[in-house]
């Protein structure tokens, strides 16, 4: 098996590479490994392995989202809810990734042709998004049938507008855009220091005994 | 002709992706430089206004502590005289430096100053004269971190107080509590650490919202200078008292079962205990503790400045800041919220007082005991049902927060105070008819401070011309010191970097 899948590899490497013995060959097989070479090396700086995770770190490879990091960092949701967890579908593993594949090579061209807002909105997709993934952690809190009784235009009131066209503050607070924030102490996406004990002291605790 | 097609469009594609990959680098460099910070900030850095060229807000916050007008009914951020307001004091602590003075400490910026200026601190003549040690100056500011790291932590506690004076000059700060990389919560005094470790825990497991509570008890805690500590032997070596647990009973079995005691009682010749402000354990007892909430969520809440949303470091009492604090829980008026407060302390200090007042009684008619001939083994246990009663009572009065963080265990507390000391006269008076003296033991006049002091013998007025003097003459030559050693410090620039 192998050894045909090599052959037929190579069958198409004939095909487009120059004749062997040729003086363009040497040169060509030079130039496809740089192709390849560039490719990983921008994949590399790009950190493109970080986005198939779900940590929020991978969001701030581009600066243009440390507003939303820091604000978000800074708020309870910090605690339970990552950047996928409301930005992207989570109904199936599949969806998820889809939609994560299209946002996430839609911001990057932005982003490349520096096209970036300087405030920045999500666009309908995403909205759709966000709003069903408020409603599936808080389903008991919006589908309580109870205070369709005495709360007036309940049903209305929870159906026919945006969570957050009344939690405004939820979760990246009332301000958005790079004014929003002054200094980044966002962790970079380096950073996994979890000790709470500096490493100094760590040092000078084990030479004081 | 093939063979061309194919060099030019590897050479576009080429040159394609190098444009990629240099867009790339820019973007990612252009990270490095936007909200990027002033100034370089070292790790330990002390003088915390360095910090704030990069934090504002958070710094000039902080420095709002420096405001002295708030008052409660119990506390608040001006100085009180509490042996002025309660000269029971004087008597409970004769024999030991807290009968010459006790104050309320003010906010955060005045940590150095204040302890400048207490008479406990002694007047030092010289850099190896003084009655304190420099574990003094543990809690007092980010210098000590800065110190711990140069010295060793043994060797910077086996110094003295007085020659600190010249290295401990910025007040508590950010590098008390903040890794400079990255603002995160951290842990700098060993003392807090080696506790945790005592009672086979690891701090580095702590949750970001216990870290919240958690610097605050690197010194809101109940503490005591260990001279026997192996390697560390006649060094006055912070130690939290927790092996046992955090519980007032769990720290007394600690104490009792090392022998220890922080002097002895000048009247009763009682081997007493300070309490010193166990807020931390105290706070742990309390609903509020129990509910997940930190000693940050209410004694500095979050604050919005110009659209930027930052935790208010102005440290201080939620009392003035209701809004803030209590109100983001607590839907009631603020007067309410306030009263409800007051009227627990109030309950409180009512059973404090009577505790106190058996106490006074028991340390003299002790007094009185030794002064008829009591034997050591007729004082022995009362001795230790004094000690017993007195930790009890500091603990309660201590940690200044302890009426309302726990309401509940500080009643409990009291409670078994009082019937420890009642407990104490009663053996007292066996003791008293058995040596001749069955009538009640006449109680001096200690309504004031000066007439409680008079009582036990301090010259005050010896003690607070020596510190004005002190003041005058010897702390401003090594504060000068300081200024010419912080002068050479110089700021980084990252743009130096």
């Amino acid at each position: 098996m192998i050894h045909i899948k090599k052959l037929s590899v190579l069958k198409i490497f004939d095909k487009i590479l120059p004749e062997k013995g040729s003086g363009w060959r040497s040169f060509a097989v030079f130039a496809t490994a740089c192709v390849f070479g560039l490719g990983f090396f921008l994949m590399k700086e790009a950190e493109v392995v970080s986005y198939l995770s779900d940590n929020p770190q991978a969001c701030v490879n581009c600066h243009n989202m440390t507003p939303m990091y820091n604000s978000w960092n800074h708020s309870s949701h910090r605690e339970w809810a990552s950047c996928n967890d409301c930005h992207v579908p989570q109904d199936n593993i599949f969806n998820s990734y889809y939609f994560k594949a299209k946002d996430g090579l839609y911001h990057a061209s932005v982003f490349t042709a520096r096209a970036e807002p300087d405030v920045i909105f999500m666009q309908p997709a995403s909205i759709e998004v966000v709003h069903n993934n408020c409603i599936r952690c808080h389903v008991q809190q919006v589908t309580q049938t109870k205070y369709a009784g005495f709360i007036e235009d309940h049903q209305s009131n929870r159906t026919d507008r945006l969570c957050w066209s009344c939690h405004k503050e939820v979760p990246h607070g009332r301000i958005h855009g790079m004014s929003s924030i002054r200094y980044n102490i966002a962790p970079k996406p380096t950073d996994q220091e979890e000790m709470v004990v500096p490493k100094w002291l760590k040092k000078e605790m084990e030479t004081n005994n | 002709m093939k063979n061309k097609i194919l060099f030019v469009v590897t050479l576009i594609v080429v040159f394609g992706l190098g444009l990629l990959a240099s867009s790339v680098i820019n973007r990612k460099s252009e990270a490095k430089y936007m909200y990027v910070p002033q100034v370089d900030i070292g790790e330990n850095e002390p003088r915390n206004a360095e910090w704030g060229k990069n934090f504002p807000k958070e710094y000039q916050s902080s420095m709002q502590t420096l405001d002295t007008t708030f008052t409660s009914f119990q506390g608040g951020s001006s100085t009180i005289d509490m042996l002025e307001e309660d000269p029971n004091f004087v008597v409970l602590w004769a024999g030991y430096a807290f009968s010459k003075s006790y104050k309320q400490g003010r906010g955060h910026a005045y940590a150095i100053e204040d302890v400048h200026n207490s008479l406990r601190t002694g007047t030092p003549q010289s850099k190896e004269d003084g009655p304190m040690p420099a574990t003094c100056w543990t809690c007092k500011g980010p210098d000590v971190p800065r110190l711990m790291n140069e010295k060793g932590i043994g060797e910077f506690y086996a110094g003295t107080w007085a020659e600190n004076v010249s290295e401990v000059v910025n007040p508590i700060g950010c590098a008390d509590c903040h890794d400079p990389d990255n603002m995160k919560l951290r842990i700098t005094r060993p003392a807090l650490i080696e506790a945790f470790g005592a009672m086979g825990k690891d701090i580095n497991k702590a949750t970001h919202q216990e870290m919240r509570s958690l610097v605050c008890a690197q010194c809101h805690v109940e503490y005591y200078f260990d001279k026997n500590k192996p390697g560390h032997e006649g060094t006055s070596y912070l130690t939290l008292p927790w092996k046992n647990g955090t519980s007032v009973e769990d720290m007394e079995k600690y104490y009792d079962d090392i022998g220890f005691s922080d002097w002895t009682h000048q009247i009763s010749r009682a081997p007493m205990l300070k309490a010193q402000h166990p807020g931390y354990e105290v706070f742990l007892t309390g609903v509020h503790a129990d509910r997940g909430v930190s000693c940050a969520d209410c004694h500095m809440p979050y604050k919005s400045e110009g659209g930027q949303k930052f935790t208010d470091h102005h440290l201080q009492s939620p009392l003035n800041n209701v809004a803030n604090s209590c109100q983001v829980c607590h839907r009631e008026e603020a007067t309410k919220l306030i009263e409800n407060v007051y009227s627990r302390q109030r309950k409180a200090l009512e059973n404090r007082l009577k505790l106190e007042a058996i106490l006074v009684k028991a340390h003299i008619e002790a007094g009185k005991a030794w002064e008829l001939g009591a034997t050591e083994e007729q004082m022995k246990d009362i001795l230790m049902d004094i000690r017993h009663a007195q930790w009890r009572w500091d603990f309660t009065a201590a940690s200044h927060g302890a009426s309302f963080h726990a309401p509940v265990e500080i009643g409990r507390i009291m409670g078994s105070g009082m019937a420890i000391a009642a407990e104490a006269r009663v053996k007292l008076a066996r003791v008293l008819a058995s040596l001749g003296h069955n009538q009640p033991v006449p109680m001096p006049d200690i309504s004031t401070k000066a007439k409680a002091q008079q009582y036990i013998g301090l010259d005050m007025d010896k003690l607070n011309k020596e510190k004005n003097d002190f003041k005058n003459n010897q702390l401003p030559k090594w504060l000068e010191e300081a200024r010419a050693r912080e002068a050479k410090m110089g700021t980084k620039k990252v743009s130096q970097k």
